[in-house]
């Protein structure tokens, strides 16, 4: 509880900074939200073509991505800077700094590296979210609107372990942008459309291995009343908190032993 | 107990060894050869509470690698090193609490906002109590001539207002000990020395322990009562400033003005370099001659109109060191 002042200041230091390039910041924010959009706009018109998709409707593939972009979102709030500059912080020796200081370098980290930007995408997929629970029908009720705020947490979860996890790397490798295009920005555009339109290999893969279905394929089917479950048990609509706490743990514990490196190796 | 004690300390590091030629290139994304590089190299040395010590040596020696480790930043790879009774490394918070540390050729202050809003962060972030902030800022804000640029963003300072501001956000939480690395990097004679006149200041008034590693020799000559030396990581002296000039200075220089132009000396102590009509430099070894002796023999024997002696910089004895230990 006592570090609250010091996170307020954190806020205080970052909303200043935003005020002195104000331009930049309203510029970035509008070509953010055309961009998502956009896509939106896209994913749109493909579906409405074919009214559609392995007995998926338009709209619910674009709840599929709006969960995918809102809980994306909330990670990239607090990790998407920390995952760009902390390459350059090996590299300059910055880092060194954050290890003199008497915070958690994590903490320290997310704290101070949060990209308020993200507000647009959340404002964004909330927008589409309500759309598509409108056009479908679906109202919400308080237990589900709870449930869908826990998922879009869980999700979020996943999604900054998969962040951290492609991020830590550079402690060896100081560079880590491959890794990140590889294992994030690309294996994740796989879940813009239901998984079940793949093949067993992939559907296993992003379910067991990369478990990047359950941020919005498994939750759906709970939101949308689907019964689309593969070859997995039903209960996996429910497992999204779980996996993502599971994730979020395995992805810390890898951070502590990058550091761990950094302080044997001074890189 | 000593405030800080290090004993036996080896830091080695595995440095990729990189081969020549473009095959030889290719070959090392598939096997690299590594070569262990021994940056420290069994150091021992204690500090005292209050102490200001100059840590020197060449570039590579060892000195950024040394406070790493004090700090808490590198892990010893052997040895052990304890800050105010603790390990540096393994209670690296708790350490951090009680240490201010000014890197030299970075900021820790936001380039687009005034240096205020950078104090105010680091007073959250050390806990610092209002009272305490209040009295610490007017007294750095005075004694480091602050004021005129506080409200200013930090981009539009010069380097030796930001160095100023780096210095005093390092130590606002009054830490015991405060590590400077090259503090007095790029700055003019005035900003150096307004810098130097802080250094000891702070040690007198708040009895801080002061570690400074630096490349000018006058920075320890003008603030440090204490010199360590190493070179390629090992200690090569550790003692008084005087006393390093002491035990390193052998020789010195006497310039005469003789009343008449034609005057040799013979005597094999006299080491005759150079002459200029009346006037002549003599090369003169403290083993052979003091001084004193060197005068009383001059003035006697020899009618003469001026007398002058000069000992060598702190930096040219500095330089002979390096260059003898490089050998």
């Amino acid at each position: 509880m006592s570090y609250i002042p010091l996170y307020l200041e954190f806020i205080k230091i970052r909303l200043k900074r935003m005020v002195e390039y104000r331009g930049a910041f309203l510029s970035g924010a509008a070509a953010q939200f055309i961009m998502y959009g956009t896509t939106f706009a896209l994913i749109w018109i493909m579906i409405d073509k074919f009214k559609n998709l392995n007995g998926w409707s338009s709209y619910e593939i674009l709840f599929l991505y709006a969960l995918d972009l809102c809980s994306y979102s909330f990670a990239a709030f607090f990790l998407f800077n920390f995952s760009m500059m902390l390459p350059v912080m090996i590299q300059t020796g910055e880092f060194d700094d954050i290890l003199t200081k008497p915070l958690n370098p994590f903490v320290h980290l997310i704290s101070r590296e949060f990209n308020i930007a993200y507000f647009t995408h959340i404002t964004l997929s909330v927008l589409v979210m309500t759309i598509c629970f409108i056009n479908l029908g679906i109202r919400l009720n308080a237990l589900k609107l709870l449930i869908l705020l826990i998922v879009i947490l869980g999700g979020a979860l996943i999604q900054g372990a998969a962040l951290l996890i492609t991020t830590v790397p550079s402690f060896w490798l100081i560079q880590n942008n491959s890794l990140k295009y590889t294992f994030f920005t690309n294996l994740k555009s796989f879940i813009q459309y239901p998984i079940s339109l793949y093949n067993r290999t992939i559907q296993v893969l992003l379910t067991l291995v990369v478990p990047y279905a359950f941020i919005n394929f498994y939750p759906a089917q709970y939101f949308l009343n689907k019964n689309d479950f593969l070859i997995f048990h039903p209960v996996f609509q429910y497992l999204t908190p779980v996996v993502g706490i599971i994730l979020f743990i395995l992805a810390y514990r890898f951070w502590i032993t990058g550091v761990n490196n950094y302080k044997s190796t001074g890189t | 107990m000593s405030l800080i004690q290090v004993e036996n300390v080896t830091k080695e590091f595995r440095i990729y060894k990189r081969e020549k030629g473009f095959a030889n290139t290719v070959k090392s994304l598939i096997k690299r050869h590594y070569e262990v590089k021994r940056a420290v190299d069994n150091i021992s040395f204690n500090i005292e509470k209050g102490d200001l010590v100059g840590y020197v040596g060449p570039n590579g020696a060892g000195k950024s690698t040394t406070i790493k480790m004090l700090t808490g930043i590198l892990l010893p790879t052997s040895g052990s090193i304890t800050v105010n009774g603790m390990f540096p490394y393994a209670n690296r918070t708790e350490n951090a609490m009680h240490i201010g540390v000014v890197f030299g050729q970075r900021s820790q202050l936001y380039w687009d906002l005034p240096v205020e809003d950078t104090f105010e962060l680091y007073k959250k972030m050390y806990k610092i109590s209002d009272s305490r902030f209040k009295r610490n800022v007017d007294f750095y804000v005075e004694l480091l001539g602050l004021q005129e640029f506080l409200q200013k963003p930090v981009r539009q300072l010069s380097l030796g207002q930001k160095m100023r501001a780096n210095i005093t956000v390092a130590l606002l939480h009054d830490p015991e000990i405060v590590y400077l690395d090259e503090p007095t990097i790029g700055l003019d004679v005035v900003a150096k020395s307004r810098i130097r006149r802080f250094i000891q200041e702070i040690n007198r008034e708040k009895k801080t322990t002061v570690i400074l590693t630096t490349h000018d020799m006058d920075d320890i000559e003008q603030t440090c009562s204490r010199l360590i030396m190493i070179d390629k990581g090992s200690k090569i002296y550790d003692g008084t400033v005087s006393g390093f000039k002491e035990a390193h200075n052998k020789r010195f220089m006497i310039q005469v003005e003789f009343a008449d132009d034609n005057v040799f000396i013979t005597d094999e102590r006299f080491d005759i370099a150079g002459e200029e009509g009346p006037s002549r430099k003599f090369i003169c070894d403290k083993e052979t001659i003091s001084i004193g002796e060197a005068v009383t023999f001059l003035t006697r024997n020899y009618d003469i109109s001026d007398i002058r002696i000069k000992e060598p910089e702190i930096e040219e004895i500095v330089r002979n060191v390096y260059e003898r230990a490089a050998l």
